[in-house]
């Protein structure tokens, strides 16, 4: 027959007790999932264009720190890298902001802007495939705007004529992209456009390069081939390594990080403390029950495990509401925020917080089972 | 109501080792192995250097196997230091303690809480588990020797032997004093210990439940031919002993059965039985 559970029914006597312990490690369980899930949901789509970019292999200066913060290469370096076995294609992508002028409010925003060859099928969005929307881009002065822009940047209509970066510029069609962190819209003109509007920079350099692999070929391998056959000035990146490469920036040499960061650490130790309170209240309250128990002849073994035990199981009952709570919550903002915050539950994530809870739990019941040890087995008779 | 308790303790095997001849004598003292507990000039102090304060002083006792011994006197005597000296809950530092045969003198604490696991303690105040039933609680003890296939036929034979088998599933919430304190003694003999220590039993109780507790276990321990040293002030209780030892400012004063104990502490005019009671 099993041991009597003590711990499991210590925390079931007090009833009120534990639905508060539960609320509390329930809420800083919470607090972690919407700081990792504002975290998470911020840094996907900064690197969301990433997804809509048809390529395998991204070329891209060493000194760029991100998408929207490069430094130009020589165009040359996409030609030497087309020779590579395995190449398909090799496309160059320029990218720069351009001020818009808002046609109602005639203010001026900064909108990112892509550069493409109108022949180059970069971009993956369903709307950039028709022929219709290649012609657009051969025109001259004209751009496709992105329909998750800010509203600030004013209307997006299809023939709207305004100014940006001072030409006469006309919406020649719509996509859907998004611009995340970095810009609060963006443009995809012509390479030619791109030239005219942010003249005298000329298509001898380039932003990126995108590279598009034959089917059935490794990237990876290729990515290192290529590596060693370019020049230093070039840093090779699979796509997976270009969205880390974004993903550290932001994370390690921005606010976000920190900020999030910062988020995890405080509900980790607002939890930690209340679990605490809780598990030390019930020792407490326990003490002549684990003299008598030490008395009887357990050992300091016995009552260590008995208490960590208990902030196990209360790690577990608080961790499962947390996370139906959280999976609620995090629809309710995809919902609020249009979908431009798209934060989702993964399974990294969804352990990672189980696992901190746990250890929130452990760590007060360390602390608080020093008390249960210091009982004293001669204090039982008084 | 002595007079019936005494008679009945005089015919109890448990009384064959009983001396009233020569009480604080130690020269009759049996062979070691009939002995639960030998205590060679103990002395005990609390705290070190200038608040050093001895509260024991040259104890010499023995307790041969099977005996219920009553120990009294006033408070601060010393009593409740003694009993946790011989349940191995404090170190011996002077003189000689030996508890079924082992030698508690500078004992290690492990061995010391191996030791504790063949005492049955019984306590003022129960400490039960609140979050546990009773056969839970009594089932606790017995799970410290690892029985855990016969817990529950252990706890239950017990628990009824204590006339508690329609209570067993009950939480110490919903038991009267009487019960708690009986499922208490329960959790202390469900294993059969050979020395049973109990400190103020029935303190808490009202007069015609400590006289059931009392007889219980009076019943029970002698049934399992254990040894009891009982701490009590409750004059209403002292029949039930063989042996009565008096301690006063941690020495011994007297050591004899109950009725040369009570009538020691009795004015020969009293005619108050109740009039006891204020000397003891």
């Amino acid at each position: 027959m099993r041991r009597v559970p003590l711990a499991w029914l210590n925390l079931l006597h007090e009833k009120t007790r534990l639905l508060i312990a539960i609320t509390g490690v329930a809420f800083a369980a919470l607090l972690i999932f919407m700081n990792l899930g504002f975290r998470g949901a911020l840094i996907q789509t900064t690197t969301m264009v990433y997804g809509q970019l048809n390529a395998e292999i991204i070329l891209m200066s060493p000194r760029t720190l991100q998408i929207s913060a490069t430094t130009p290469f020589p165009r040359e370096r996409l030609y030497q890298a087309a020779g590579i076995e395995g190449v398909e294609r090799v496309m160059p992508l320029y990218v720069s902001y351009l001020l818009w002028r808002n046609p109602e409010t005639r203010i001026s925003r900064a909108m990112f802007t892509y550069g493409v060859n109108p022949q180059d099928p970069i971009f993956l969005m369903p709307e950039l495939q028709s022929p219709e929307a290649t012609k657009q881009l051969e025109r001259p002065n004209t751009v496709l705007i992105d329909i998750r822009s800010r509203p600030e940047f004013g209307p997006q209509t299809i023939g709207l004529e305004t100014e940006a970066g001072r030409r006469r510029v006309e919406i020649g069609g719509q996509y859907s992209l998004g611009g995340g962190f970095a810009a609060d819209g963006t443009l995809i003109m012509s390479d030619q456009n791109f030239r005219r509007f942010f003249s005298p920079r000329t298509l001898e350099t380039v932003d990126l390069g995108l590279i598009k692999l034959a089917s059935g070929t490794d990237a990876q391998r290729i990515a290192q081939a290529m590596q060693a056959r370019l020049p230093a000035d070039i840093l090779v990146l699979t796509k997976e390594e270009a969205i880390a490469h974004d993903r550290t920036y932001w994370l390690q040499t921005t606010s976000i990080g920190f900020i999030f960061g910062m988020g995890v650490v405080v509900s980790f130790v607002v939890g930690t403390m209340i679990v605490y309170q809780i598990l030390f209240t019930d020792i407490r309250q326990h003490l002549p029950e684990y003299a008598t128990l030490k008395a009887m002849g357990y050992r300091n073994p016995y009552l260590f495990r008995l208490v960590l035990q208990e902030a196990f199981l209360l790690a577990l009952m608080g961790y499962v509401p947390g996370l139906i709570i959280a999976l609620g919550l995090y629809q309710l903002t995809v919902k609020a925020t249009a979908g431009s915050l798209p934060v989702s539950m993964s399974w990294e994530r969804a352990v990672f917080v189980l696992s901190l809870t746990v250890t929130m739990c452990g760590v007060s019941g360390l602390i608080s089972v020093r008390k249960a040890i210091a009982a004293d087995p001669a204090d039982v008779f008084r | 109501m002595y007079l019936e308790g005494e008679g009945d303790a005089m015919t109890k095997p448990g009384n064959r080792f009983f001396a009233p001849e020569n009480p604080l004598s130690n020269s009759l003292a049996p062979i070691k192995d009939e002995l639960a507990v030998q205590i060679q000039h103990l002395n005990f102090a609390f705290g070190k250097g200038d608040l050093c304060k001895q509260v024991l002083f040259d104890i010499s006792l023995n307790l041969p196997k099977g005996q219920i011994v009553i120990l009294t006197g006033p408070s601060g005597s010393g009593k409740t230091t003694l009993i946790s000296l011989i349940g191995a809950l404090r170190t011996v530092r002077e003189g000689s303690l030996r508890v079924m045969g082992q030698e508690l003198a500078d004992m290690r604490n492990a061995d010391r809480v191996r030791v504790r696991q063949s005492i049955g303690f019984i306590f003022q105040s129960h400490n039960l588990f609140e979050s546990l039933t009773a056969r839970q609680n009594v089932e606790m003890a017995v799970e410290l020797l690892g029985r855990f296939k016969s817990k529950r036929d252990q706890a239950e034979v017990i628990l009824t032997q204590l006339g508690l088998a329609d209570r067993m599933d009950h939480k110490p919430q919903a038991l009267s004093g009487g019960q708690k304190q009986r499922v208490a003694i329960a959790r202390a003999l469900v294993n059969h210990p050979p020395l049973i220590l109990a400190d103020e039993p029935t303190a808490a109780l009202d007069k015609q439940t400590s006289r059931e507790v009392v007889t219980l276990m009076q019943t029970l321990t002698r049934e399992q031919n254990c040894t009891v040293l009982m701490v009590t002030h409750d004059n209403r209780i002292l029949d039930v002993a063989d042996r009565i030892i008096n301690l006063v400012d941690g020495q011994l004063e007297s050591d004899t059965n109950p009725d040369a104990f009570i009538n020691s502490h009795t004015y020969k005019n009293s005619k108050h039985d109740d009039a006891k009671m204020f000397i003891m």
